[in-house]
């Protein structure tokens, strides 16, 4: 089984996203914050694909990517970052910092899980 | 009938006659492409009309007419003399199905039915049907040429999108895996050949082995339309180099698309991204590139187009280009052609002519009170507003004037049917087509000429035989010509055949009595007594003239245009008609003069000076102008007006086709506009007025009719002026 760790501060999109993807059959780990998802990246988690949010309290989303990418294990792994239609600028930011690609939210289950398709190994 | 059938059925008259004149050009050049296309779209315009107006009667019969002009079009089938008349029998037929159209009669009747299906018959089994009549070798087989060509491109054609992809070298550190892509692919459709592209390899040495150095060319076949193949490259699209293109099959789709757009005036990109030959992300891109290159564009060299910039990046094939311009332009020339012209309703325009002959009239009662009143600025400022008065008149009738080139382009057709029914071979000259004069005029004026033309085919041309035995060239010309002299139009119709024949019209003429016995004519008064009901000259009736109606319709129908007609012969070298129409029916810049307690208007641009008249004229009727004899007509005399003549009087120096006269009259009031308006019908055989209008004093002045004044003048002398009068 696939593992996705998911990173947001809303619970609320913590908790839709998970559902869809426990549905869908894969595994989902949780952080409300990049903070303590790095912590567990830095632990050694074993995970298939990052999603996370950009705009976060504490570290954003762009420097929690780049944390991530110098970390060995996750250097390849793929990385979609939740995005709104108004920040199509931070695209190009976190594309640069190893993002491989994003989830314009609010998004429908088969658009999700269609992206997660696309980039899953 | 509503608006739209009306629109549709002048709209369509104007295409037949297009199409009309476009076929007897045709006999002339056979084979040119600009004709040929112009007669199919013409067709091909009134089908789509009679479509939209739910006309199915002529939708039926023009969808035939237009196979037949496709095939001409294409070369398939060839012009020749028969396949022409055929055609102009058509466009004849599609005219009287327009009648029945506009009767709102539901079909046509079962005769003209008949008609069409007969027409419809011949084109059939001429030359639609199989190979039809192939006139000769110089055309080949072009139709089998056409099938192996669509079904031949086959053989290799695996009927696929090609995507041709270049993934940027950051694509694994983004933690994305190319064969990814590929996988997902699959979901949209089947990939039916995959080329995996290392050339971007390079040597060991300089590898990084994080890096991604490889392409792939996919052969992918699906349903999927571009922008949705285009999405699955979302994540990469701005590092990789990615270029997506439709199936052959898509392609005519694409076309097809395009041409179904809607009339909308559109950029080049917003067309081959609405029909989703191009995605907008492909056209940013392209955009982009433009900007760059216009940048950098210097004068010499200037900015490619969209269109090839598109094609060089290979995210559209240059036909889809193409396509796309070419409707760009024929919206932009539907655009253009709506913005040159609008359709308005006649009698709105009346409407407006009609109030600015009032507005005219209080325009001249505000100047006469201002001029009473003393008071400069009040004089100032009607003078302002009378000159804007002007313009408005001017530019209100200019908006009623029509080149007179379309009324003389439906004699084409009547001079070629009547000189083949009489086997004469007869060209028609037209000059001075760009004439301009008012409609109400044109509309009236048809006939008229129609009656010249005929006459002129029927007894002016002679038979071949005839002419060559008077050493003149066997075809007949016969010229139309229109231009303009001082205020009026002059139409001319003259051909080049045997001339009037003096001694058979005196020789009627005495027999009808229309001349006294004994009495010796001018030529002019001869050629004139053709003028008179019931003359005819003809020794046997034929279908188109001789019986004896005509000419005196003729010129009363001219006559009651304000216009009058003339002719002139010369035995052997041929007859001229010359119709003399005034410009407009409605308003004249006027010039008033005073005799008596009365004023007359004398049209402005027939005026040529005004002078004080020379005591020594005394009673003669003639004053010497600066050396020229000018035959002078006193206003008091004419009309009898009673009273003391004033010790000044004054001539106005009129002129009217070419002869000069003098009237004498006791003031001259100046210029102001006027409105015509028609005499009552008792009024109507006064000679030497045309009609009256009000001034702005609110009383009634004649307008005089100086062409009258002026052959009075000058003929004063003779004796016979019953034949002089016109």
């Amino acid at each position: 089984m696939k593992t996705i760790f998911l990173v947001d501060d809303s619970a609320t999109i913590l908790l839709s996203i998970s559902n869809i993807l426990s549905k869908a059959g894969y595994g989902v780990e949780k952080a409300p914050n990049a903070l303590d998802a790095l912590k567990k990246f830095q632990a050694g988690v074993k995970v298939d694909l990052l999603i996370t949010d950009l705009n976060m309290p504490g570290m954003n989303g762009i420097e929690f990517i780049k944390e991530v990418r110098k970390l060995t294990p996750y250097r390849f792994m793929p990385i979609l970052f939740l995005t709104t239609e108004s920040q199509q600028a931070k695209k190009a930011e976190a594309k640069a910092a190893g993002a491989s690609g994003w989830i314009v939210k609010p998004a429908s289950a088969d658009e999700l899980l269609n992206t997660i398709k696309l980039v899953m190994r | 009938m509503d608006e739209i059938t009306t629109v549709f059925v002048t709209e369509s008259r104007e295409q037949l006659a297009a199409m009309e004149a476009a076929l007897l050009e045709l006999e002339n050049s056979p084979g040119d492409s600009d004709t040929l296309n112009a007669i199919f779209r013409s067709a091909h315009t009134i089908k789509g009309g009679a479509g939209v107006v739910e006309c199915d009667f002529i939708v039926a019969f023009t969808h035939v007419v237009e196979n037949a002009l496709d095939k001409l079009r294409n070369g398939e089938i060839a012009v020749d003399g028969d396949l022409v008349a055929v055609l102009l029998a058509c466009s004849d037929h599609i005219n009287a199905l327009l009648d029945v159209l506009e009767s709102g009669m539901p079909a046509p009747a079962a005769d003209l039915q008949a008609d069409g299906n007969a027409l419809l018959d011949r084109l059939q089994r001429g030359w639609l049907s199989g190979e039809g009549k192939q006139s000769d070798d110089s055309t080949p087989p072009a139709t089998s040429d056409g099938t192996v060509e669509s079904s031949g491109g086959g053989v290799v054609e695996t009927d696929c999108w090609h995507i041709s992809l270049r993934f940027g070298q950051d694509v694994l550190r983004q933690g994305m895996d190319p064969l990814s892509f590929l996988r997902y692919l699959t979901s949209l459709g089947t990939i039916v050949r995959l080329e995996t592209l290392a050339d971007a390899m390079p040597a060991a040495d300089d590898m990084d082995p994080e890096a991604c150095y490889l392409g792939f060319e996919i052969h992918f076949a699906s349903s999927a339309d571009k922008a949705a193949i285009e999405r699955v490259f979302d994540f990469v699209r701005d590092e990789c180099t990615l270029h997506i293109l439709p199936p052959r099959s898509r392609l005519a789709d694409y076309v097809a698309l395009i041409k179904a757009l809607p009339e909308d005036p559109m950029r080049l990109g917003e067309i081959l991204v609405r029909v989703g030959a191009l995605t907008q992300a492909e056209l940013d891109v392209g955009l982009a590139a433009q900007q760059a290159t216009e940048a950098a564009a210097t004068e010499e060299t200037a900015a490619p187009p969209l269109g090839e910039i598109l094609v060089e990046q290979q995210v559209v094939q240059p036909e889809l280009v193409e396509a796309a311009v070419v409707k760009q332009k024929q919206v932009g020339e539907k655009k253009a052609a709506e913005a040159r012209l609008i359709r308005i309703q006649a009698d709105k325009l009346d409407a407006l002519i009609d109030l600015v002959g009032e507005l005219v009239i209080a325009g001249a009662g505000v100047n006469l009170l201002a001029a009473r009143s003393g008071l400069a600025e009040l004089t100032e400022a009607t003078s302002v507003m009378s000159r804007l008065v002007e313009s408005i008149r001017d530019s209100a009738l200019q908006l009623r004037m029509v080149q007179i080139g379309e009324t003389f382009n439906r004699f084409n057709r009547v001079v070629r049917d009547v000189s083949k029914e009489l086997g004469k071979d007869i060209e028609l000259v037209v000059s001075g087509a760009e004439t301009e004069l008012d409609k109400s005029v044109v509309e009236k004026i048809g006939d008229p000429l129609m009656h010249l033309v005929r006459n002129a085919i029927d007894h002016g041309i002679e038979p071949a035989e005839a002419r060559a035995a008077a050493g003149k060239p066997e075809r007949g010309r016969l010229s139309l010509n229109a231009c303009h002299d001082s205020g009026s139009i002059v139409i001319e119709v003259a051909d080049d055949g045997g001339g009037l024949n003096r001694e058979k019209i005196a020789r009627k003429a005495m027999e009808r009595g229309l001349v006294p016995a004994g009495h010796t004519l001018s030529d002019q008064e001869v050629y004139n007594l053709i003028f008179e009901p019931g003359f005819s000259t003809a020794d046997k009736v034929s279908n188109l003239s001789g019986r004896g109606v005509g000419m005196d319709v003729v010129k009363r129908n001219i006559q009651s245009l304000r216009g009058r007609v003339e002719v002139d012969s010369q035995p052997g070298e041929g007859t001229r008609f010359t119709i003399r129409l005034p410009l407009t029916l409605a308003i004249i810049d006027g010039f008033l003069v005073g005799a008596g307690s009365a004023g007359y208007v004398v049209p402005l641009d027939m005026v040529v000076e005004c002078l004080e008249l020379p005591p020594q004229a005394g009673d003669s009727h003639y004053l010497n102008l600066r050396g020229e004899v000018l035959p002078f007509i006193r206003l008091r005399d004419l009309f009898e007006i009673r009273g003391e003549q004033p010790v000044r009087e004054n001539v106005v120096v009129v002129k009217a086709a070419g002869q000069k006269a003098g009237i004498v009259v006791d003031e001259l009031l100046g210029e102001f506009q006027t409105v015509i308006k028609p005499l009552g019908h008792l009024f109507r055989n006064l000679r030497g007025i045309g009609g009256s209008t009000i001034l702005g004093s609110g009383e009634v002045a004649l307008i005089l009719d100086v062409q009258a004044l002026i052959h009075l003048a000058a003929h004063r002398d003779e004796p016979n002026a019953i034949l002089n009068r016109s």
